[in-house]
């Protein structure tokens, strides 16, 4: 017999007020579910077409029972804001949108995974999630003698947090400023002033927090005369770009990548040395499918002297598969069978490739992690890094 | 006014527990610095050997035998110690901040009327006003409080604040004193001991330990710690934060509420270090600290410390000794 | 069963990097977040746990500013039925002695059966408050509670931690106190409908006369960092390297 539901309007109208309006949209074809990251996850059965469903229902996390809510709420922060089931919805559905509706709600009242609490917690103590020092966000660029932004400058870097403290993703960072300077370009940083992008925290739907973190980087940002931020992440770049927007930002951003395929082209670099590795790019989902950067970075790959590029069948471009580490779950502890982000290094590993091409610290990160798990001989290298090793 | 300092005795199956000589070599100082004597409490029953321990080390040691003390319990230790301190208005009397100071302390207080100072690292009197140092914040931070005048104060310190006090020629005298009138508790009674289940490793045999704690941040990593244990001969030990997540299980705990360890080598990853773990290690022969906060509290007891992240340190160390055990 | 919980809300300090507000008695807040104090939260799902049970009611109660109200919130979207701030006139930091006053003073006239709170709160770190507010009743307690069963006939077999793992069982009476340690159960989320009910139940506060104090902050400090500690220099492959040369010279290897 089919469940009997009865909508609960209040919740309903809660959800949509907080942006959930695609939800209407919905007519549960199920292509979302399909093209989801969590597809591929065998372990996980993860029917993210109810959500919109239940949105208009006003059942979202409607379970009395404690085990089932859990599951309920740890569903709501499976999502990665990966954007494949936007492109893939007829309707154009924005999933992700209306899962931060929902985590809104949640978050207002500290209810979401311990991990990502105290992930806010660190990004609002010290604003990095990694619950670092100020002082110390820019001590990667002291020994290259980069220092603070000024009005007269080419271009404000923007480093993210993770390059900014952890060590292996500080050599995005490195292998950044060694390529803009040897292209002769002039730039800085904002030093102790740079706080998170925010971007994490904004999909996790911590409102509060991103627009402390949204409003002090505007004011450094204003404050320094930025004209145009160049950022390693595509995460910045995105926020910068898209949710600064509501705050009235608008300043020129581009990704590394596209500063690369810039400097490339007006020959200001001239990639030289032979690097022979076979290489297969990874699409980062905020840089890809969301605002539409494919090229730039496979030019930029594509100039390297003895470099070969390789895609991965189907899963490549817009049907790049995400990483795992977008809308907070880089943060958050998955089992091993549990991760998408071993079933796309696997895929990476089958095309033959030696190298695999990374364009975001957060998909490093995750990469790095799953090659040692899985321990295959793939090495993770940044575009950035692997042209600093070219020229 | 009376200058004397008491201390509670906290024994456990006829055994005077570590903090009781801890806390009569911090009441030895307070009662030498203010000219008062210094007393232990020591009730239950079948104290005999117990107290001729204690005579070494205090001046006085009050003993308060009854059947229904046998095993502690607030209630009847409370109505004791409630006519002892009446009587004798002593100015300190010394607790543990253990799980018997947590349960007796604030009620004898209350029905006292007197303060209470909880978890102390210090106190001190300023001409006539009491004022105490504790640890708060998970030991990130110490603050300074003044008590609120009174003849007398409870104090409770936390396991491992002070030295224990070492025996001396001294003889003190032993004061058989019966028990108020104790009459049965109904609402509340003790019913038994329970020691928790042996577990597969025994954490307390391991001459070298890896612990973790909160810093590991993930289930996952703990297999880190696994491979840096076994490439070093070690096990791996934690905080409570680890055991509450289910990650490891009870007997892996070192802490207060956990296994008391003093294993060779201690190697601390990621553990912030509050009072409760600490008093659970503190006796290793060397102990590695790494935490990437500074004022983590682990680097007052730790011997070594790096200040970094974890997951940087330990892959190389783990490297490093690999390399060495291949020459 | 009339059930009351009494809870703090914190802030989450272990991982935060601290400030001291220009005061020197307080922490600065503005950067920091705030939260149910931990074993609280295990505290109150013991007591949703056992109205499940053996159905009833369970009241929250809290001492502190409005700001405090976000945790009876949390705590309503979770299950509990109502809740009471208690905002003593003129006092700006409460000291357990006096918070457990205030506690006993409103929850007296309740009539509970069971009084359920966390062991000890994170930020003072004093576990005085649900031992002190019981002797104020009048009424048993037991702490560090990591394991109870309430029966039909208002008796609890609970016990409680011990150093050392091991566990002390008592059967307590009720009406009686109990203070949770972290660990006894699982903390639930909230639903959505929670939260959206949470904001039509009653909240009601509460402004008393001010009772005695026994503790006043004069002023917080940082302690000496790495006191004892010798620090080991140098990137996270030197200070490997260190470790690695003490462990073979103390034959550790």
């Amino acid at each position: 017999m089919p469940e009997v539901i009865t909508p609960i309007l209040e919740i309903r109208d809660a959800i949509l007020e907080r942006g959930a309006q695609d939800a209407r949209k919905c007519y549960q074809c199920g292509k979302c579910m399909s093209s989801c990251p969590w597809f591929q996850v065998e372990a996980v059965s993860y029917p993210v077409y109810r959500f919109p469903q239940a949105v208009k229902l006003g059942v979202v996390t409607s379970s009395e029972n404690k085990e089932v809510l859990a599951r309920e709420v740890e569903d709501l922060f499976r999502c990665f804001a990966c954007d494949a089931c936007r492109v893939a919805c007829p309707r154009g559905v924005d999933m992700a949108k209306v899962l931060r509706a929902v985590r809104r709600i949640l978050v207002d009242y500290a209810n979401l995974p311990q991990e990502l609490r105290s992930m806010l917690s660190k990004t609002r103590s010290s604003g990095n999630p990694l619950g670092e020092p100020r002082e110390k966000r820019t001590a990667w660029a002291e020994p290259l003698g980069v220092g603070p932004f000024t009005p007269d400058m080419d271009a404000l870097y923007f480093s993210c947090c993770i390059p900014a403290y952890n060590q292996r993703a500080q050599s995005l960072a490195i292998a950044t400023a060694t390529i803009l300077r040897k292209a002769g370009l002039t730039f800085g940083t904002l030093g102790a002033s740079e706080s998170c992008c925010g971007e994490t925290v904004c999909k996790v739907g911590a409102e509060k927090v991103f627009s402390e973190l949204a409003g002090a980087n505007i004011a450094a940002f204003r404050a320094a005369g930025a004209r145009r931020i160049v950022t390693t992440s595509p995460h910045c770049y995105s926020a910068f770009k898209t949710d600064y927007g509501e705050w009235g930002f608008e300043v020129e951003v581009l990704h590394e990548t596209q500063l690369f395929a810039e400097l490339i082209e007006r020959g200001l670099l001239k990639p030289r040395t032979k690097v022979n590795r076979r290489v297969v790019y990874h699409d980062p989902c905020l840089l890809g499918r969301v605002h539409g950067v494919y090229e730039e970075p496979r030019w930029v790959l594509r100039h390297i002297p003895g470099l070969e590029i390789v895609e991965i069948e189907n899963f490549s471009r817009e049907q790049s598969l995400c990483c795992g580490g977008g809308g907070g779950g880089f943060w958050l502890d998955r089992p091993p069978d549990e991760r998408v982000t071993n079933v796309r290094a696997l895929q990476a590993y089958r095309t033959g490739a030696d190298t695999l091409a990374v364009a975001c610290p957060y998909c490093l990160q995750m990469f790095e992690d799953a090659v040692k798990v899985l321990a295959v001989p793939m090495e993770v290298r940044s575009v950035g890094e692997l042209l600093a090793e070219a020229l | 006014m009376s200058r004397d300092v008491f201390v509670l005795v906290e024994h456990r199956q006829g055994v005077i527990r570590d903090i009781t000589f801890e806390l009569l070599a911090k009441g030895r100082q307070l009662a030498n610095g203010y000219g008062g004597s210094l007393w232990a409490i020591l009730i239950g029953a079948d104290l005999e050997a117990m107290a001729e321990s204690l005579r070494q080390v205090v001046d006085k040691a009050v003993v308060v035998e009854a059947p229904r003390l046998c095993h502690f319990h607030s209630d009847y230790y409370q109505q004791v110690l409630a006519t002892l301190l009446q009587e004798h208005r002593p100015l300190f009397t010394l607790m543990g901040h253990t799980s018997y100071g947590w349960e007796l302390a604030p009620c004898l207080g209350a029905a006292l009327g007197i303060p209470l100072a909880p978890g102390c690292i210090d106190i001190w009197l300023e001409g006539e006003l009491a004022v105490c140092k504790r640890m708060v914040y998970g030991g990130k931070i110490v603050g300074e409080y003044s008590l609120r005048p009174s003849w007398g104060y409870l104090v409770t310190f936390p396991a491992g604040t002070f030295p224990a006090a070492a025996p001396s020629a001294q003889a003190g005298l032993i004061i058989r004193q019966q028990p108020p009138q104790l009459e049965e508790i109904a609402e509340k009674v003790f019913v038994r001991l329970m020691e928790s289940p042996a577990g597969e490793v025994d954490i307390c045999q391991s001459q070298k330990i890896v612990a973790v704690g909160r810093g590991i941040r993930e289930r996952e990593h703990l297999r880190l710690a696994e491979e840096l244990a076994k490439t070093i001969g070690a096990v791996v030990a934690c905080s409570r934060p680890i055991v509450d997540a289910g990650w490891l299980p009870k007997d892996r705990q070192v802490g207060s509420s956990g296994k008391t360890v003093r294993p060779k080598l201690y190697l601390a990853l990621g553990i912030s270090g509050d009072f409760q773990h600490v008093m659970g290690m503190k006796g290793a022969e060397t102990i590695i600290a790494i935490n990437k906060d500074p004022n983590a509290p682990i680097f007052s007891v730790a011997h070594y410390g790096v200040v970094d992240d974890l997951f940087k340190v330990v892959p190389a160390l783990i490297t490093t000794v690999q390399g060495m055990q291949a020459k | 069963m009339r059930i009351v919980v009494c809870i703090k809300r914190v802030p989450e300090a272990t991982e935060a990097l601290l400030r001291i507000d220009p005061s020197g008695k307080k922490l600065s807040e503005d950067n920091l977040t705030f939260g149910m104090n931990e074993t609280d939260s295990y505290a109150l799902e013991e007591a949703l746990l056992v109205k499940e049970r053996v159905g009833g009611s369970v009241t929250l109660v809290t001492v502190g500013p409005e700001a405090a109200e976000e945790v009876l919130r949390m705590g309503l979207a979770k299950g509990a039925d109502e809740a009471l701030r208690i905002a003593p006139v003129g006092v700006e930091e409460a000291d357990p002695a006096l918070v457990a006053q205030l506690l006993a003073a409103e929850i007296r006239p309740m009539g509970p059966e069971l009084i359920l709170t966390g062991c000890m709160a994170s930020d003072d770190g004093s576990a005085q408050v649900g031992v002190y507010l019981a002797e104020l009743l009048g009424m048993p307690h037991l702490s560090l509670v990591v394991g109870m069963e309430v029966s039909s006939t208002g008796e609890v077999t609970a016990r409680r931690e011990l150093e050392g793992g091991v566990l002390e069982e008592y059967r307590v009476r009720l009406p009686a106190v109990f203070t949770i340690q972290s660990g006894i159960n699982t903390p639930r989320y909230a639903s959505i409908l929670g939260i959206r009910r949470a904001a039509s139940k009653p909240l009601r506060v509460a402004a008393p006369p001010t009772g005695e104090k026994m503790l006043e902050v004069r002023q917080l400090a940082f302690p000496p960092a790495g006191k004892k500690a010798e620090i080991l220099q140098g990137s996270p492959a030197e200070a490997a390297e260190q470790i690695a040369s003490l462990l073979r010279s103390r034959a550790l290897l």
